[in-house]
């Protein structure tokens, strides 16, 4: 059976692509499958270091794409995940060195060896992104709930649109006691305003942080709420889409949860 | 949380709900590829072109973008003074507030 491939984009830079990107992907490998996660941000790649593969990069995409090296040899395999590789990104190259061709043909080769190919787009919505959606089947748009991510991510959801994809909405660094007092849109709210299927939250977790700084996968770490999160989207690619979907949550104190108890917020 | 409280003692106002409001106006304009000086313009447009028949409030013209999942609306509310007796084209009795509503897809 052929693999599908699903580009991971946002428009705006900075709301956790690249983060969702070694996620979904690691969890997809911990369900059993065998996944790429492939750094198309060809200048400024960093997906290495958030799956703290840096020291094994040999070739890269832009080789693989003008044939001077195998996919087999450009594909980093994680050894704390079986079925896990890693495509990295160039970094010596310019964006415009890619095609959209070249990497639709490297992509019917991808289609065949893998059960899931995720690409993590650079952001904006020129070339580096245009390469990133040529081969997709689906996509995944990240967004955090302000209004210029927001923004961004309607106008990537109107691109995918004009693709014939239709777009599933992850709204990441979700702050639930920000959204208890009226002072962040709640994931209802974005959903009102980009009309597109959801797929998952993610609430705001220190533990991002932590486990980029040493290069561990997010997913397997039990203490983390958005590690959770990503295993539970990752589930919901993979077919199980009637698992539901779970709101963040805080903990409430003693006065929040005497209101909460009479109805109020 | 007694925090809760007492912001709401200190007269804390919710921002997502502009937010909210704000983005949607936003994504109209983009969508439309309509910028806020286009708007402008064709509020000047339709302020002259309603002023030919009625007498209106220009200061309490309201611009309004509203949007459904299909459809966005460009809403132009305007209270009527009074209607112009000295036109040639006969306009129907009309009095107090009216809407114009102008759809666009």
């Amino acid at each position: 059976m052929e693999g599908r491939i699903i580009v991971v984009t946002s428009g705006k830079g900075g709301v956790g692509k690249t983060t969702a990107t070694a996620s979904i992907g690691a969890a997809l490998a911990m369900e059993g499958k065998r996944v790429a996660v492939i750094d198309m941000d060809i200048g400024l790649r960093n997906l290495d270091v958030v799956m703290g593969l840096e020291n094994r990069i040999v070739f890269n995409i832009v080789d693989v794409v003008k044939g001077q090296c195998k996919l087999s040899q450009a594909a980093i395999r994680d050894r704390r995940i079986e079925n896990l590789f890693l495509i990295p990104a160039s970094q010596s190259d310019n964006k415009d060195v890619l095609t959209p061709a070249g990497v639709e043909r490297v992509g019917k080769q991808l289609r065949q060896e893998y059960d899931y190919v995720l690409m993590d787009s650079p952001a904006g919505i020129e070339r580096g992104f245009e390469n990133s959606v040529v081969s997709a089947d689906d996509a995944v748009v990240i967004c955090t709930p302000d209004v210029s991510s927001v923004r961004d991510a309607d106008r990537v959801i109107g691109l995918l649109y004009a693709r014939s994809i239709t777009p599933k909405l992850v709204v990441n660094r979700i702050v639930s006691e920000m959204v208890a007092r009226g002072d962040m849109l709640s994931h209802e709210d974005v959903i009102d305003v980009l009309s597109v299927p959801l797929l998952g939250l993610v609430p705001m977790d220190q533990q991002v942080v932590i486990s980029s700084n040493v290069g561990l996968p997010l997913v397997m770490q039990n203490d983390s709420a958005a590690g959770q999160a990503f295993r539970r989207i990752a589930r919901r690619l993979n077919g199980e889409s009637d698992l539901p979907i779970q709101v963040p949550s805080h903990k409430k104190g003693m006065w929040g949860m005497i209101t909460s108890k009479f109805g109020r917020k | 949380m007694f925090n809760a409280l007492l912001r709401k003692f200190a007269g804390h106002k919710p921002t997502n709900k502009t937010a909210k409001k704000r983005l949607q106006f936003t994504l109209v304009c983009d969508q439309l590829e309509v910028n806020d000086s286009t708007l402008k313009r064709l509020q000047g447009d339709i302020i002259t072109v309603i002023s030919r028949y009625f007498e209106i409030d220009r200061d309490a013209l309201q611009l309004q973008v509203q949007r459904d999942k299909d459809v966005s609306a460009l809403v132009f509310n305007t209270p009527i003074l009074c209607v112009k007796k000295d036109t040639a084209i006969p306009v129907p009795d009309s009095g107090g507030q009216k809407n114009y509503r102008k759809k666009k897809k």
